[in-house]
């Protein structure tokens, strides 16, 4: 016999749970008390939303569910938005809110808000348990379903009487069992005909392949099929950007000859992706000469927004793998693949800009060369995470991580903060821009305290850039709510929180500085003041398909993509 | 019309997640019936929308919840109407095609009534 705090704190250690972000509250205290006593480290943030992103940055570094935690009301509803970028990049999460006492419930007490609604469409599942016998199988339910499948953030709501009940030792030898995610590999043998025969086969790889490590893979299947890589957004760095069959990220701001392969092959091998918007453009034209086929572990992703298609549901590593089976007897035709390999090279521009002001470009430029090939990346969401996606290089065990679906600003810094969590040893950088990064500057704290140093490459511009670009090319110039007009000192406010901060304006002193950033054993923020007047170009505009393509700088002479 | 059948865990939140489903993907549910059925702890949700297209678009994200067993398109059902008609000799229970229960209606003329479309 146990109490509801302490059967929770064993759950978790059951779970190999070593280490949980959050904040606690009123009704989290018996939760909390029992804590204390046990190893899992728990690291206090200083807003419930960057706990979220803290775990998310954990799981998706240490591949893990990573465990948040909020209290009650305005915990909980802070929480939302981690939850919610977790959800739509699929990746796994047990977010745990204190409730009020089942006794009170939906009486308006202090503190309470209907966590379990707010939860649910932001959530693969979520839970709000109200008897105490079915506490332990709702905590190993909640991690089973965060981690099968297709990945996602799973909620428990625990009304704080439950940690004060009683549980018995019977209860909490539970077993829990779930259905498991449904393969259909049935359209293996016409996606193979189909690959067979086809003259110009791209492959198009999405966070999914991220997700199940099928990287290597990939490259054994594009080196079979002679078919170039493209990736989207997510799966930046699922595959080594510098094979001569890589061709980067494709998309709105994605390299033109990704999408000059994306949007020119007879067949495309679509694994796990869902076909963003951002990636297809207008979705009536994007691969209306394609025939496609569409591997996702998620049946409801097939046929969601491409139609035709032939679909296989499975993990990006079965099928990839059943697909390099069944194709042995291939014959290579190189026509498609030389041509890509020679546009590709035509595509690798000059982006070492030495110019002042600073270019971003140059900051990315200096970052790709310097940062050693472990290195863990985290954006913020803007046009520092599109100067990032298309300019730094992510090869050998160089990881990305970046609010893809959701675009949440505020995303990169914590999440740097959870990698570091889950990977000590390894360089953690946060490209961040100032926009996104006065959203959660307050977690230097966080940083400081708990020690770790995570660089923070500030691309400064005083704009919300990316809403002004679009305000620039689609609304007249007409600037409205975008323009800073009294930024912070940042360094003063990094070095206020006990952090190490420098400005930098000129490009001849941005290798220096990153170095020197590399070097520190305290979080660095590395303030780059930009050139406010830099767009990020090439850009497909939305809702449009490549033919409108906005070069600017691009030097791309390929062709209509 | 189009006639689904849901079989689904029998416990509070899971016609919000259900229904939040519709919700998302825009689809107006045009009847709905729940009710605990032949399984101990399942329920089973039968309801209808117009068109098929969105029928499909949404089965696969309701097989998806957690909550829900089966999801599945029923086959050979038509839309019937229900009337409770109140004159003076009573209340009369009617039930039928919608044509049928509309005739009715008209050829009774009730003092007061009400009437269901789209029953299942």
């Amino acid at each position: 016999m146990m109490k509801g705090a302490k059967a929770a704190v064993e759950l978790l250690e059951r779970q190999n749970v070593q280490v949980m972000f959050g904040i606690p509250g009123g009704v989290l205290l018996p939760f909390y008390d029992e804590l204390a006593q046990s190893d899992i480290r728990h690291i206090l943030v200083r807003h419930e939303q960057c706990a979220g992103h803290m775990a998310d940055g954990f799981a998706r570094v240490s591949k893990k569910p990573g465990v948040c935690i909020a209290t009650s009301g305005p915990g909980a509803t802070n929480l939302v938005t981690g939850v919610a970028t977790a959800f739509m990049d699929s990746s796994p999460m047990v977010a745990i809110t204190g409730q009020v006492a089942t006794g009170v419930l939906g009486n308006d007490a202090f503190q309470e808000a209907d966590s379990f609604s707010l939860m649910m469409p932001v959530t693969k599942h979520n839970f709000r348990v109200t008897d105490p016998k079915d506490f332990p199988g709702t905590m190993e339910k909640a991690f089973l379903i965060a981690t099968t499948g297709r990945y996602g953030p799973v909620h428990v709501d625990i009304p704080t009487d439950i940690f004060n009940a009683d549980i018995t030792d019977e209860q909490m030898k539970v077993e829990v069992r779930i259905p498991k995610p449904k393969r259909n590999l049935a359209g293996l043998l016409d996606a193979i005909k189909l690959l067979e025969k086809a003259e110009r086969p791209t492959i198009m790889v999405g966070g999914g392949v991220a997700w199940s490590r099928a990287g290597p893979e990939i490259i054994r299947l594009a080196e079979m099929l002679m078919a170039p890589v493209v990736t989207t957004l997510m799966a930046k760095g699922s595959v080594p950007e510098n094979h001569p069959l890589v061709l980067g990220v494709c998309g709105m701001h994605g390299r033109q000859v990704a999408n000059y392969a994306l949007n020119n092959c007879d067949v495309l091998l679509a694994i796990g992706t869902r076909f963003s918007d951002r990636v297809t453009g207008k979705l009536s034209e994007f691969g209306a000469m394609t025939k496609v086929v569409h591997v996702d572990i998620d049946s409801s992703e097939i046929g969601k927004n491409v139609k035709d298609r032939v679909g296989l549901v499975g993990d990006a590593w079965t099928v990839v793998n059943a697909l390099i089976a069944g194709l042995q007897k291939r014959k290579k035709a190189a026509t498609w693949k030389d041509r890509i390999i020679e546009l590709n090279k035509q595509c690798t521009c000059d982006y070492d800009l030495r110019t002042n002001p600073l270019k971003p470009q140059k900051v990315i430029h200096e970052l790709s060369k310097l940062l050693p090939e472990d290195a863990i990346v985290a954006t913020e969401v803007g046009q520092n995470q599109m100067w990032a996606l298309h300019f730094f290089k992510c090869y050998g065990k160089r990881q990305f991580i970046t609010s893809g679906g959701l675009g949440t600003m505020g995303f990169g810094f914590p999440a740097a903060l959870g990698a570091k969590v889950a990977a000590p040893d390894r360089t953690v950088v946060d490209i961040a821009g100032d926009g996104s990064l006065q959203m959660v500057s307050h977690e230097f704290a966080t940083a400081v305290e708990n020690d770790l140093p995570v660089m923070i490459c500030l691309l400064d511009n005083g704009w919300l850039g990316n809403v002004k670009q679009w305000q620039k090319l689609f609304y007249g110039e007409r600037y409205i709510a975008t323009k800073f007009g009294r930024n912070p000192d940042f360094v003063k406010l990094a070095e206020a929180y006990g952090a190490e901060a420098m400005r930098v304006e000129k490009h001849s002193e941005v290798a220096e500085a990153i170095s020197s950033g590399m070097r520190s054993e305290v979080p660095m923020l590395l303030d780059f003041m930009v050139d406010p007047e830099e767009d990020v170009l090439p850009m497909t505009p939305p809702g449009k398909s490549s033919a409108d393509c906005i070069y600017g700088r691009c030097m791309w002479k390929g062709g209509v993509c | 019309m189009e006639v689904m059948m849901l079989l689904v865990y029998d416990q509070p939140g899971v016609m919000q997640r259900v229904m939040g489903e519709f919700n998302r993907k825009r689809i107006n549910v045009e009847t709905i019936v729940v009710g605990k059925c032949e399984m101990p702890e399942r329920a089973r949700i039968v309801l209808s929308i117009e068109d098929k297209d969105r029928a499909l678009s949404v089965i696969e994200h309701l097989r998806a919840l957690h909550e829900v067993i089966e999801c599945d398109l029923v086959d050979h059902s038509r839309h019937e109407a229900y009337a409770l008609l109140s004159s003076k000799e009573g209340v009369c229970r009617v039930t039928g095609t919608v044509e049928e229960v509309d005739a009715i209606v008209k050829r009774s003329q009730p003092e007061r009534f009400i009437q269901a479309m789209n029953a299942i």
